[in-house]
């Protein structure tokens, strides 16, 4: 745990980096979040026999609530670059809140396609590591890579937390309870934690990221810090370089395998006829290795180069993936759960940190917005195809080799990454030298 | 089963009704806790988090303004 220059405390002991304390506040309102949006799915059943409508008119749902976080999330990264962080995630938490309490007097389908399809779900887009991370990378630099880490983690372990709170406060009183309690929480104790603890950048609490020296008493001042040389001060600037495609190609493909694995677990298992209770385990060995996983890819990534890692983790994926078509049923199964719950969550913190590592923080936001809705949209595309191959083939093992191969590609990609020359953490260059060669590109183009 | 149900909780997808299903059954019959002692544990648990850590906050702005 890193520690604040110059902050002892009255008793000598050092102080523990304030930057910490604001991974925690997000890292509440991220469980909030996500509780919210994953809790949808424990309520389908309920909604079915009450009010009489098929699994499909609520699959509509989420799928409309996939595609307006997917869209968002650009658009609350690009705010947060021009406003900080913290405004936007507090707003976006009010309405989350708001529209999470009027989900209790829902009766219909179009109720809820009104308010979680679009409302909530957009609204969620504004609570993702699009503008989280925005905030992260403004306090962490050294260890950048395992503050995102923690975030992302805590955001895993919270929603295997919350999403049974949400069932049990269903069976113990009902649906409408259940999303009334979610909203308040978001409400009551989220805004409030967020207003009194967070702040978008360090500067606002006259400190210095990494818990250096404060500025108070200096003239220094974060904006002329050093840059990487392919540092960005125009967002659409970064995709005239090759890194962006690189981090976004396997960030897509990151979306295309787990999405797919997402929805074809249960379908997998029970056409290889594994019982329900292992399948059970075994999910719950991937969710607590998965939570694992990306601390232990946090703590590496601010020692190694991260695309060795990120590549790393697409080829285990890879390699995950292969077992589910080699090896027989419930030997496949353990095997994916300790081969893939390594790989699953660790690619969102190596791709936020190398796209700020190479780009600078300025256009984080947009940047992996961007990327993020790629990997919705790749999700999504996966999906359906998936579905269509197994139609068609009547087993996985098409559709798992095409997941292998792409991940094969993801790591080849991101291996290709020429982070020794491009990012900042081993190429330093003064700011001026980068904005002057930009506006010598304009005057010429 | 829905196609944006997914079940591994990557980013923000809702969890598979099915899948959640088995795991409430496998956790009630480790547990056998009923739901609402459930509630109480783990609504504990969410509250206290968040305000362990506002107290450390205050806390620490307190110790800063002894300095």
């Amino acid at each position: 745990m890193s520690t604040e220059h110059g902050g002892t405390g009255n008793r000598g002991r050092k102080r523990v980096f304030y930057g910490w304390y604001i991974i925690a506040a997000l890292f509440f309102v991220t469980l909030i979040s996500l509780g919210a949006r994953q809790g949808f799915g424990i309520f389908i059943s309920t909604w079915e026999e009450d009010w009489g409508v098929t699994t499909a008119a609520i699959s509509f749902v989420g799928f409309v609530g996939t595609l307006a976080t997917g869209f968002s999330q650009p658009i609350f990264g690009w705010l947060a670059d021009r406003y900080g962080g913290r405004p936007i995630v507090i707003v976006s938490l009010a309405v989350m809140a708001l529209g999470t309490i009027a989900v209790a007097a829902v009766s219909s389908v179009i109720g809820l396609v009104v308010l979680y399809g679009l409302v909530i779900s957009f609204a969620s887009g504004g609570i993702s590591p699009a503008t989280t991370g925005v905030i992260v990378v403004r306090w962490f630099k050294k260890r950048r890579g395992m503050a995102m880490s923690v975030l992302v983690a805590g955001g895993s372990v919270g929603g295997l937390i919350f999403v049974p709170f949400l069932d049990y406060v269903e069976l113990e009183f009902n649906w409408r309870i259940a999303w009334i309690v979610t909203g308040s929480l978001a409400l009551v104790i989220g805004i409030p934690l967020i207003l009194l603890i967070v702040r978008s950048k360090p500067e606002d609490m006259g400190l210095k990221i990494d818990g250096g020296k404060s500025i108070v008493d200096q003239d220094s001042d974060a904006s002329q810090d050093p840059v990487g040389p392919k540092y960005v001060e125009r967002w659409t600037s970064a995709f005239r370089s090759r890194p962006i495609w690189q981090l976004s190609f396997g960030y897509f493909v990151c979306g295309i395998t787990t999405s797919s694995i997402a929805f074809h677990y249960v379908r997998w298992a029970q056409s290889e006829d594994i019982s329900r209770d292992t399948a059970a385990l075994a999910f719950a060995l991937l969710s607590g290795i998965n939570a694992c996983g990306v601390i232990v890819v946090g703590l590496l990534s601010d020692r190694l180069q991260r695309k060795n890692l990120l590549g790393a983790v697409y080829l285990v994926r890879g390699v995950a993936f292969l077992t589910l078509i080699f090896l027989p049923g419930s030997m496949a199964l353990w095997s994916f759960a300790l081969i893939g719950g390594m790989s699953w969550l660790a690619t969102v913190p190596l791709t936020a940190s190398l796209t700020a590592d190479v780009y600078g923080v300025r256009n984080l936001g947009t940047l992996f917005g961007l990327a993020n809705m790629s990997h919705a949209f790749g999700g999504a595309a996966a999906l359906w195809a998936f579905g269509l191959a197994f139609t068609h083939f009547g087993s996985y093992d098409v559709p798992f080799a095409v997941g292998a191969v792409t991940l094969l590609a993801a790591g080849i990609v991101s291996l290709s990454i020429k982070e020794k020359k491009d990012s900042v953490r081993y190429v330093q260059v003064p700011r001026e030298v980068i904005l002057s060669s930009d506006e010598t590109t304009v005057a010429t183009t | 089963m829905s196609a944006a149900n997914g079940p591994l909780l990557h980013h923000s997808e809702p969890i598979d009704p099915t899948l959640w299903e088995w795991l409430s059954t496998k956790i009630d019959h480790v547990l056998g806790i009923s739901p609402g002692v459930m509630v109480f544990i783990l609504g504990s648990g969410i509250v206290l988090f968040p305000v362990i850590v506002m107290v450390m906050v205050w806390r620490r702005q307190r110790t800063a303004g002894d300095d």
